[in-house]
């Protein structure tokens, strides 16, 4: 049918950008806050420290072998400082006319496309870390299990009015199941 | 001992809508056993466990009983005590339960510290059983569930009721649920033969409705003597022999690992002479003829048939279930070859129904989705039919071929599936000429496996959700898996490993269709079209 894409050449190594199948023709993608970047940082370097100071604690006061012990776990912060920003920036949906796309992904790349009329219900949650750095994430259900549609890392006004919208959307075009 | 559950007050099913004009609100008891019947298994284990007590102390025992026989009227009373209190607890549940049906919903109260009501909307309804365990099999009851689609655990389980109550009470809310009831109908509903066509090429057995006669379809007399709603006269369409069950279950490769695992204990004990070891493998060899005996128990004299309210089915050889799944709402459908039933082409068909839920945690779960446990090809496309009466391919003829490559077909006899390109091979060297999807008027069949051969189809207006999936290794060969959203259940459609602009134009393309496959859908109400003059699109605009 169609031609390959420009980008979609195989040799290329993995961009931030993602191209070809998980950017549809005439879709402005929509970014989320940066500010998501602080937020999931700072939850993993909590969850890594722990092992890390245990590490260095027992390294210097037992035996040295416990470098071991703290240096997997530092050598998972850097790589997270490393990819939580590229991760952040590939995060993106888009509102059309009739649906909701919602793309992620580096490595593992998502694109999911869920119909205003088949959603159930919107969440809005913010966490007090989240509250802290003002964002919030919306998440969209539908009756199936499967769907995964979150959107993390919205400004508060951003995600009310997505919020309002795809709800209304959704009361406009509500089918059944 | 515990009788209906005291659970939390969760919130409604559905939106307890302001009910219009309640007409008939009379709240009506289940039968006074029910708290026996749900509770036996609680009396059995507390039985068990005592009585392993005892078992594991014997001479203790004896001790003891000696020691207090000069206390017996004090055990005695003691005993009296508990009974009076189980039987007070019982009496107190059952007074607590109760139901009341109209035109628009199922209202459920139950619950004696914590209240529960449910209210249940039925034109919402997604699936009737009528469950029948072993004990209320012989106290001549059965238990009547709805289910709803709101959830975990979202069901209303009105019971136990006589069984003939029970079901008269199925075909009443069946008639108010397809909205015939709400007509005020005088005949029993004609078959709606109009969405009933047979597969053109006519190879499939497709049972003609028009000729099924209204009778009472043998459900007791008194079935059809209530004046609200006789019984919708069903036609069988196909029943699994035991025999045929037996062999299947014996043609599973799980069964042959079993029973290598169980010659090889055999032989360490026999070589050993350590008979403990057979006592640390007996878990699993449990597990393994604990599954076999559920599947054999659960779909013992499995019987389908077709009403115009939907699916029949009916099996269980201890427990028996019957199911009535009405028009459009089977969510997915899935036919499975395990490599051991190629010889005598036998296939297995499963269905997504959104109140079924995932079955995790669930005894029931799996048998639920089962629409036949085992048939040969013109069964199971029987079977399929059942959901789908149409496909809809373009050229009608083809249907039985399409269905074919479907099952059988491999990327180098395909005529109509888009299947993996060569750059899959290494990534899915066994089955990338398996993979592959095709679309027709009503549906997308994503076909896969060659080990175990799999077709999932899924009607264009059940699409929940769909997207596609990248990982690096398939980037780098310009692949991505397409994936549908179905509601949980056992199948969870998807095409592996298409060319990766496939994939982005099916995406795209399938969003379409479901859309106008949507707008189009018959109304949730099931009957209301045929009884008000084929009026098929209301749906838009209902909410």
């Amino acid at each position: 049918m169609t031609s390959i894409p420009a980008g979609a050449d195989p040799s290329t190594t993995p961009s931030t950008r993602p191209s070809g199948p998980f950017d549809p023709p005439g879709v402005a993608w929509q970014r989320v806050s940066p500010r998501l970047v602080p937020a999931r940082l700072i939850t993993t370097s909590v969850t890594l420290a722990v092992p890390i100071v245990a590490g260095v604690v027992l390294a210097v006061l037992v035996s040295p072998w416990f470098w071991l012990l703290a240096g997997v776990p530092a050598a998972l912060l850097v790589w997270a400082l490393l990819l939580v920003p590229r991760q952040v920036r590939a995060i993106g949906y888009a509102e059309r006319d009739d649906d909701l796309l919602i793309r992620k992904g580096i490595m593992f790349r998502t694109l999911v496309v869920v119909p205003y009329g088949r959603m159930q219900y919107v969440d809005v949650e913010a966490g007090p870390l989240d509250r802290k750095l003002g964002i919030a994430k919306v998440q969209l259900h539908t009756a199936s299990a499967g769907t995964d549609a979150d959107i993390p890392g919205l400004v508060p006004d951003e995600a009310e009015r997505l919020r309002d919208r795809l709800t209304a959307r959704g009361e406009a075009r509500l089918a059944g199941l | 001992m515990s009788a209906p559950t005291p659970e939390p007050a969760s919130p409604s099913v559905s939106h307890p809508a302001p009910g219009p004009a309640r007409e008939e609100q009379e709240w009506r008891r289940v039968h006074p056993v029910t708290p026996f019947v749900r509770g036996w298994a609680a009396v059995v284990a507390i039985l068990v466990i005592g009585g392993q007590q005892v078992l594991d102390d014997v001479a203790n025992a004896v001790r003891a009983l000696d020691s207090v026989r000069s206390l017996w009227w004090v055990v005695l009373l003691g005993l009296l005590l508990v009974v009076a209190i189980i039987f007070g607890y019982a009496a107190l549940a059952w007074r607590m339960t109760a139901y009341a049906v109209d035109d628009d919903a199922v209202r459920l109260r139950k619950g004696i510290l914590f209240r529960q009501q449910r209210h249940a909307r039925l034109d919402r309804l997604q699936a009737i059983d009528v469950r029948q365990p072993l004990l209320a099999r012989l106290f001549g009851l059965a238990e009547l569930r709805l289910e709803v689609a709101g959830g975990s655990d979202s069901g209303v389980a009105i019971g136990f009721l006589k069984e003939a109550d029970a079901q008269r009470l199925r075909a009443d809310l069946l008639a108010r649920a397809a909205g015939v009831k709400a007509a005020r109908r005088t005949d029993p509903p004609a078959a709606h033969a109009t969405g009933v066509n047979p597969p053109s090429d006519g190879g499939v057995p497709a049972p003609d409705l028009s000729d099924a006669q209204p009778t009472g379809s043998g459900q007791g007399p008194d079935a059809g003597v209530d004046d609200d709603a006789p019984e919708a006269p069903e036609r069988q369409v196909y029943e699994v022999p035991a025999a045929r069950l037996l062999q299947s279950l014996l043609r599973m490769p799980g069964v042959w690992i079993g029973v290598l695992v169980l010659i090889g204990v055999g032989v360490t004990v026999a070589v050993t002479r350590e008979v403990s070891i057979l006592f640390s493998a007996l878990p699993a060899i449990l597990g393994v003829g604990g599954y076999i005996f559920q599947r054999f128990a659960g779909e013992f004299g499995f019987r389908a048939a077709l009403s115009p309210d939907g699916i029949r089915l009916r099996h269980g050889l201890l427990e028996t279930r019957a199911q009535t799944i009405p028009p459009g709402r089977v969510q997915a459908v899935s036919l499975t070859q395990g490599p051991l039933w190629r010889g005598p082409d036998w296939w297995r068909v499963k269905v997504n129904v959104a109140g079924y839920g995932g079955g995790e945690g669930q005894q029931q779960g799996e048998q639920q989705h089962v629409l036949l446990p085992v048939g040969p090809r013109e069964e199971a496309l029987t079977a399929l039919w059942l959901v789908l009466p149409d496909l809809e391919v373009e050229n009608p003829d083809d249907t039985l071929a399409l269905l074919d490559e479907a099952l059988t077909g491999d990327a180098r006899t395909d005529r109509w599936f888009v299947t993996s390109p060569r750059s899959a091979r290494l990534l899915d060297p066994w089955s990338w000429r398996r993979n592959g999807y095709a679309v027709t008027g009503r549906a997308l069949l994503a076909r896969g496996g060659r080990f175990v051969r799999s077709l999932e189809v899924v009607p264009h207006e059940r699409t929940q959700s769909l997207g596609i999936e990248q990982g690096p290794w398939q980037r780098r060969r310009g692949l991505a898996s397409f994936v549908l959203h179905s509601t949980p259940g056992p199948i969870s459609p998807a095409v592996h490993h298409l060319a990766e602009d496939e994939a982005a134009r099916l995406l795209g393309e399938q969003s379409a269709r479901a859309r106008a496959a949507r707008a189009h859908a018959g109304p949730e109400r099931w009957m209301e079209g045929q009884t008000a003059g084929q009026t098929e699109r209301q749906t838009e605009g209902r909410g």
